[in-house]
């Protein structure tokens, strides 16, 4: 058992002992669910719907429902693509990386984080799909030995570079997550008294036993799985970013978009973290775990990746000054001055200026504070992406192919669409899955546990 | 004996076993069960297959059965059960052939294939044209295939047959001339002699009183005819010679669309517009509205229409200062006196050598301008008054006294041809509906039931000119034949054939013709000994060339007419507050008889690239002070104004204008027609978003724009279509219009585009108007400057020197920016036409289009001189400059770079590079990403965003989904499915075909033996295709020349296609 400083604040407040940790978890899963679960998925349902209902007029009728044109061939498609992986990103981070660096403090975070990564990588993995002009032959894309001949895909493309990117990520995550979850199914199983529920449990755990075998190697796996994880962690934005980066389109052709995408999509992902689990922890009544110091943690992240976001930024404009080419340079010139300019400044401020209020202690403590600017960081990431799209291709190389992009209610249906299904997911997640990782939280009870840490005290 | 042979069954008859002899007695076996045994056999009943069950296995097998022929359809094509001749399935065959429509002249050459036609090309041989074709003309063959034609002849709203109308029609013509009433037979330009002929036989046959030929052009050049009647005493219009004239003075002649005869024009005059050949010449323009010469002439000189008089004499005068003559009174306040003078001094120093031409249908503007050439002695060189030019023929005072004697009740009978609309297209055209309604009889021969043809008894549906016989004299010397390159579709008569019926005379129109033609070979003389060996030369060639008397009647001028026609012009000038308005027919639709043609309507404007619609053209200086809409783009839709003219008004979109002059307005003619729902096309009709045609409030379609036909004024007897007063007022309603360019200045980006100067371009290196762009490189520790065409990272494709590298070369100096390549592309290569609503998205598909820039009054070197700030210079520099802009037209299509973007960003590799230098693009590999587009810097690609052929938004635009107009499409070109990209192929399907030519004949690729529908169809011979493997070849020689630059070149994407840079003449 590891030992933790006094001066370290409790990770679980209250008067807990190892049963409270399970019914508080578990309770929510045994119950009935509350009448706003029942309000909240009939929402995300019905826009779900809404989104489902879009992509089938999408694909039945052809992407001129959506408003791009010959200049820009991409807008909120991919928009919203970078934006949910980019999303997808805080789950495995915390649950990876800050397993690796020991940071105990996410073992109530990392299961929620988790499935929502896994809900965002779904949603991001959508767009590529729908947004070709056949998706009936999106299998094109991988390597399948066939019978067209020599047909094989170009693996100069660094699209056929995200397909493997995105699938191995949302396949190790997926795992990841998956075997986190084993013993608190188990943990479930035990405890439930429904037959078909229990046996649904049963089989979702695998057999778990609670044996000590069984301990040492779920540890095993998930360190491997952490080490397979954490590099990833970076490759897929990298991977995401180079789509941008090799190309020719001035403000696209950009070295510094790996580190950059990366660095906003942690940014984004412990934004949207915070969203949930800030209602999550009112609804599900889990302030007792989910405290003001996990908040006050992410909130760290969120000012250190949004001042590395911000200084990225700037170097890319200095850049395209510093560069001397008159394509970048104007290309950076018309997305501060040009007709897009409002979503620039909004990128600016939700991305730039408004994280750095976390600095004050008083704000990165307060959950209403911090409510409101992971919604205005999320709004700012989305914009960044459609600056870097869209203002990118809308004045390129040749002015007489210059043009406006504006998006129609397909667009914007489809958008707001996959909020729903993300959100339906969630729901679902929440009431059918143990929202913390129970059995590792106790793990640090004793040791991090408000009570446990006051008696040591004294 | 006779008998003795044995034959026998089988080897048991011949060894006559005891089995055998058995069988053989008990050949009826009394043991065979009848079938009413077998039926009423009992234990049939305890078998396990039982009624029921034998109904479930018939069942059974009948869904199987069904469900398997459940395939697609099987359609079978016929072969020929006896091969014609003349044509291989695969195998064009081509027919020289001539396109006359009463205002575009050209010898053509027609693609057919399996019997149809499908392409027009310009005749490059034969031919006063040399070839050039107008986008007009090779649009023309998608009209055969409409289906909203008239599919025979109709007496009185319903369908007849010939044999009932004919005689009808005839009685009703005797009738008429028995009862002392005239016949009027009302045609636009005839400039064929055997059509004429049968003219004469009908007068000869109803008498020469009754009979009355009127000749009458929806956008007439009647002014000159009767200017040079004032000036020579004979109304005529002389033969130009663009190809000898150093300095070309015009006086709003846009003699490279639409004035007088544009397909000669082009030839000659492009050919003094390369700057490397001996000389070049001079190109002044004086004009009110931004016309396609205009925007090519190397001085032009913006104008008000009233002061078009002004401006002539004052050139009069400056010109007689120089060379001596007598000079007339005449105002020259508000005239750009220095440029009329600088034009005057150049004329002057090319006496014999420079031309003056005005598209003014003001005669005494004529007889000026005829003043001028004369002092300048080029009647004799370029312009001839032995050779006349035939078209442009009508005579508006005689139609204005027909308007006025049908009303008067006059006319007994009329027949009007097909060519002409005058229900649509006279300015007082209520007038003449009501005429003709006093009109016994009235005959129509037009093609569709259209504004003039709904008015009149009999239809009689002429042939389209592809299903036709004709001949033409469009110029003395000159005789071309027409010839039927397909059987009619429909049951329509040639409108000759009808008229010979009509006074009796038997026999078709084309024995007709053959006869009239044994009597020119005759005259013409001594080239063929055989009628048949001259008659099947001409068809070969389209043309023949007879024997003009050169009289040598020396011209005089009448001076009287000169100073008449000064005073007259001294007088008129008008000084009120209102606009002018400019009417014009535009580079598509013309005078309004190709509105029903959706390649034309989707070809954007060469100036304004609007599509689908007409505008009024206002400055922007004039559009700012009457607060209407600046830019024009997807969301931001046109002002709406009343163009206001005495009693008439018409509501249109408003469009800033850069180059129209202050204080006038500019509307194109040819629009709206169908305004009473006639069925006169398809695609003639506003269509709705999501498919269907729009409709007013009472249930009739919406036109297409407005005719603005009845603000034509008539001034000395002469349909005068510039300088009416109209007042312009704004609505507070706005109007989409459809642009495929909405940017429109080239921010200082010489990478893409180059222009110089003609004497820069003399007197300099290629450093200085056509500088590489170098890099810096460090070799061998050394940094280097080096041209950044010879620096690669990459490796390179091994298409150098090795086997064909096709490429292309465009001339930015000679091309002018009509449009024809835009439309011959569409023709070649199955382009969809997508319609209004999807060109205001920024979605056309065109594969080739032409980039208009106008110049900005800012650069970046002048903005950093005024310290204006970065920002703000590129603000400005986005404005182009309102009055004058210079203008350039740049073809771009894909460029093949050797380097291409779009290849290595396909995931699936559609999109891949040829070993002979092609970019190609492989359809049924694509899976609609989009990346290659993106990732273009010339933005070429096209996507497929919705199923063309099939969904309902283009039912009434797209040809393909049409299914007689589908018959246009190249068999050799795929028709493109949805979610797929697609984009210039340098016409792969002709490349292929010339390299199987070359290999049949056992000989290497011949230079211009392949060429592209754009080079093909460039009448200026801009764009030149070849291998640029082939050091002999055309565009081996370009890519090597000074003029010559890559698009784009520090992309270093290495394009095949060559731009040459733009030298202007000043």
């Amino acid at each position: 058992m590891h030992k933790e400083a006094a001066i370290r604040q409790a990770l679980i407040l209250g008067d807990k002992s190892y049963h409270d940790i399970t019914v508080d978890v578990v309770g929510p899963i045994e119950n009935k669910a509350p009448t706003a679960w029942y309000v909240l998925i009939t929402i995300a349902g019905l826009i779900a719907l809404w989104g489902l209902g879009c992509i089938t007029y999408l694909i039945s009728t052809g992407i001129g429902v959506w408003g791009l044109n010959k200049t820009v061939g991409w807008a909120w498609d991919i928009t919203n693509f970078v934006w949910w992986v980019g999303i997808g990103h805080a789950g495995t981070l915390i649950s990876a990386v800050l397993l690796l660096f020991r940071q105990k403090w996410r073992m109530a975070i990392n299961r929620s984080a988790e499935a929502m990564t896994i809900f965002a990588v779904m949603m991001a993995a959508l767009f590529p799909g729908i947004h070709m002009g056949r998706i009936w032959v999106a299998y094109w894309v991988l390597p399948l030995p066939n019978t067209f001949g020599s047909l094989w895909v170009n693996f100069n493309s660094p699209l056929l570079w995200d397909v493997f990117a995105i699938s191995t990520y949302f396949s190790v995550s997926l795992v990841f997550w998956y075997i986190g979850l084993i013993p608190d199914f188990a943990t479930i199983r035990d405890r439930m008294s429904k037959p078909l529920a229990k046996k649904i449990y049963g089989l979702l755990s695998f057999g778990w036993s609670g044996k000590a075998k069984n301990w040492t190697r779920f540890e095993e796996v998930s360190l491997v799985l952490a080490g397979l994880a954490t590099p990833l962690v970076f490759s897929v934005h990298s991977i995401v970013s180079m789509d941008f980066a090799t190309s020719v389109i001035p403000g696209w052709h950009t070295t510094i978009f790996p580190p950059y995408f990366v660095s906003g999509a942690v940014f984004s992902g412990f934004a949207m973290v915070l969203t949930l689990l800030l209602i999550m922890r009112k609804v599900m009544k889990l302030e007792n775990y989910i405290t003001i110091k996990h908040v006050e943690y992410m909130n760290i992240v969120i000012i250190v990746t949004g001042s590395i976001v911000g200084v990225a930024y700037l170097t890319e404009l200095f850049i395209s000054w510093y560069s001397g080419v008159e394509y970048e340079s104007y290309a950076f010139i018309n997305r501060f001055s040009g007709p897009y300019m409002w979503s620039y400044f909004a990128m600016m401020t939700c991305n730039v200026i408004s994280p750095q209020l976390l600095w004050f202690k008083k704000i990165r403590t307060s959950l209403t504070a911090t409510f409101i600017l992971s919604i205005v960081v999320n709004i700012g990431m989305w914009f960044e992406r459609f600056v870097i799209i869209v203002t990118s291709l809308h004045r390129d190389y040749v002015p007489s192919s210059w043009s406006m992009f504006y998006p129609t209610w397909v667009d914007v249906g489809i958008f707001v669409g996959t909020i729903g299904i993300f959100f339906t997911l969630f729901l679902l997640f929440a009431r059918f899955f143990p929202v913390l990782a129970l059995n590792e939280l106790k793990t640090i009870l004793k040791v991090s546990g408000e009570k446990y840490k006051n008696e040591d005290h004294h | 004996m006779a008998n003795k042979k044995q034959y026998w069954v089988g080897l048991e008859e011949l060894e006559n076993t005891p089995s055998f002899q058995a069988a053989q007695k008990n050949e009826f076996s009394e043991k065979a069960v009848s079938v009413d045994t077998f039926l009423s056999e009992t234990n049939l009943e305890k078998t396990s297959t039982n009624r029921r069950d034998f109904l479930k296995f018939l069942g059974f097998s009948v869904t199987a059965a069904t469900v398997a022929a459940c395939e697609t359809p099987i359609i079978n094509s016929v072969p020929y059960v006896n091969k014609p001749e003349s044509i291989t399935p695969g195998v064009p065959t081509y027919y020289a052939s001539t396109y006359f429509d009463g205002s575009d002249y050209g010898s053509i050459v027609v693609k057919t294939r399996e019997g149809r036609p499908i392409f027009i090309k310009g005749n490059a041989k034969h031919g006063i044209n040399e070839g050039s074709l107008t986008a007009r003309i090779n649009s023309s063959v998608l009209g055969l295939y409409d289906s909203n034609r008239l599919q025979g002849p109709m007496a009185q709203g319903s369908a007849a047959s010939w044999a009932d109308v004919d005689p009808k029609i005839a009685a009703g013509l005797q009738s008429a001339a028995n009862s002392g009433k005239s016949i009027v037979l009302l045609t636009g330009t005839v400039m064929s002699p055997s059509t004429m002929a049968i003219v004469k036989a009908m007068t000869e046959k109803y008498g020469e009183t009754a009979v009355r030929h009127v000749s009458y052009d929806a956008y007439s050049a009647y002014g000159i005819r009767k200017g040079n009647e004032l000036s020579f005493g004979k109304s005529m219009i002389p033969d130009y010679d663009f190809s000898k004239a150093k300095v070309i003075v015009s006086l709003d002649a846009d003699f490279l669309d639409s004035w007088v005869m544009p397909t000669q024009f082009i030839a000659q005059y492009s050919k003094n517009r390369n700057p490397q050949a001996d000389w070049m010449s001079k190109h002044y323009h004086i004009e009110s509205r931004l016309s396609l010469t205009g925007s090519n002439a190397d001085v032009r000189i913006p104008i008000l229409p009233s002061q078009e008089g002004a401006a002539i004499l004052a050139l009069h005068n400056e010109v007689s200062k120089l060379v001596g003559g007598t000079s007339a009174a005449g105002k020259t306040d508000g005239l750009p006196m220095d440029r009329i003078a600088a034009a005057a001094m150049d004329l002057s120093k090319n006496r014999g050598k420079s031309l003056v031409i005005s598209g003014s249908n003001d005669p005494q503007v004529q007889v000026v301008v005829n003043a001028i050439n004369s002092m300048l002695g080029n009647y004799g060189s370029t312009i001839s008054t032995d050779r006349e030019l035939f078209v442009k023929q009508g005579n508006d005072a005689e139609v204005l006294r027909l308007v006025s004697d049908m009303n008067a009740g006059k006319v007994g009978a009329i027949l009007i041809s097909g060519d002409i609309n005058p229900a649509y297209a006279l300015p007082n055209s209520n007038e003449f509906v009501a005429g003709l309604a006093k009109v016994g009889t009235s005959v129509s021969f037009a093609r569709w039931a259209d504004e003039t043809a709904t008015h009149c008894g009999y239809l009689c549906p002429d042939h389209h000119y592809l299903e036709a016989w004709n001949d033409y004299r469009p110029k003395s010397g000159h005789l071309a034949l027409a010839q039927p390159t397909i059987n009619p579709l429909y049951n329509t008569r040639q409108f000759q054939e009808s008229l010979m019926r009509f006074c009796g005379m038997e026999g078709n129109y084309h024995d007709f013709l053959r006869q009239q033609w044994q009597s020119y070979s005759l005259s013409n003389g001594s080239e063929s000994f055989l009628f048949d060996d001259y008659w099947y030369n001409a068809l070969r060639t389209g043309t023949v060339s007879e024997s003009v008397a050169t009289g040598g009647s020396g011209i005089i001028l009448n001076a009287a007419a000169v100073s008449a026609a000064a005073g007259g012009l001294g007088k008129n000038s008008s000084g009120s507050g209102a606009f002018e308005l400019v009417l014009y027919t535009n580079t598509g639709i013309g005078d309004g008889s190709h509105a029903t043609n959706p390649w034309l309507q989707e070809l954007p404007d060469p100036i304004s690239k609007v599509t689908w619609d007409n505008y009024v053209a206002v400055n922007p200086a004039d559009a700012k002070e009457l607060g209407l809409n600046l830019t024009i783009g997807q969301e931001e839709p046109a002002s709406l104004v009343k163009v206001t003219m005495g009693d008439k008004e018409v509501v249109l979109p408003a469009l800033a204008q850069p180059g129209q002059k202050s204080g006038s307005v500019s509307i194109a003619l040819g629009y709206g027609r169908g305004a009473g729902g006639e069925a006169i096309g398809r695609s003639a009709f506003r269509t709705k978003e999501y498919g269907g045609y729009d409709l007013d409030g009472e249930g009739r379609k919406i036109t297409i724009g407005k005719n603005v036909y009845p603000l034509v004024t008539v001034a000395n007897g002469a349909m005068n279509y510039k300088g009416g007063s109209v007042s312009i007022e704004k609505l507070g309603e706005t109007y989409p219009l459809a642009c495929t360019q909405t940017h429109h200045t080239i921010m200082g980006r010489d990478s893409v585009l180059k222009e110089t100067t003609f004497s820069t371009f003399q007197s300099e290196p290629k450093e200085v108007y056509n500088p590489a762009h170098l890099l810096q490189v460090r070799e061998n520790g050394e940094i280097l400057k080096r041209d950044v065409e010879e620096v690669d990272i990459w490796r390179s494709h091994p298409v150098v020197g090795v086997g064909h590298r096709w490429g292309m070369s465009i001339d930015l100096s000679t091309c002018f920016g009509c449009g024809a390549c835009v439309t011959a592309c569409h023709s070649e290569n199955n382009v969809p036409v997508v319609g209004k609503d999807e060109i205001r998205r920024g979605r056309d598909m065109h594969w080739l289009r032409i980039d208009r820039y106008y110049s900005s009054d800012m650069s970046l070197e002048k903005g950093a001189e005024e310290g204006i700030g970065v920002v703000d210079t590129y603000r400005q520099m986005e404005v182009a400059n309102y009055d004058n802009p210079s203008t350039v037209h740049m073809p771009m299509m894909c460029q093949h770079c050797n380097h291409a973007p779009c290849e290595t960003v396909c995931p699936v590799a559609a999109t891949t590079h040829s070993n002979e230098g092609l970019n190609q693009m492989t359809y049924n590999r694509c899976i609609g990403t989009r990346y290659c587009a993106n990732n273009c810097p010339f933005k070429v690609r096209r996507f497929n965003w919705f199923n063309y052929k099939a969904y309902a938004k283009f039912t009434d635009v797209n040809p393909s989904q049409d299914a007689t107009a589908r018959m246009v499409l190249n068999p050799d070109v795929t028709v493109r499915s949805r979610g797929v990209m697609e984009k210039c192929s340098m016409c792969v399907q002709r490349i292929q075909a010339g390299k199987l030519g070359a290999k049949i004949k056992s000989q290497p690729v011949e230079d211009g033996a392949i060429q592209t529908a754009c080079a093909e169809a460039c009448p200026a011979q801009a764009i030149s295709f070849g291998d640029l493997n082939d050091a002999g070849s055309i565009v081996a020689a370009s890519e090597t020349d000074k003029r010559s630059y890559h698009a784009l070149a520090d992309v270093g994407v290495k394009p095949n296609v060559s731009y040459k840079v733009k030298v202007r003449n000043i």
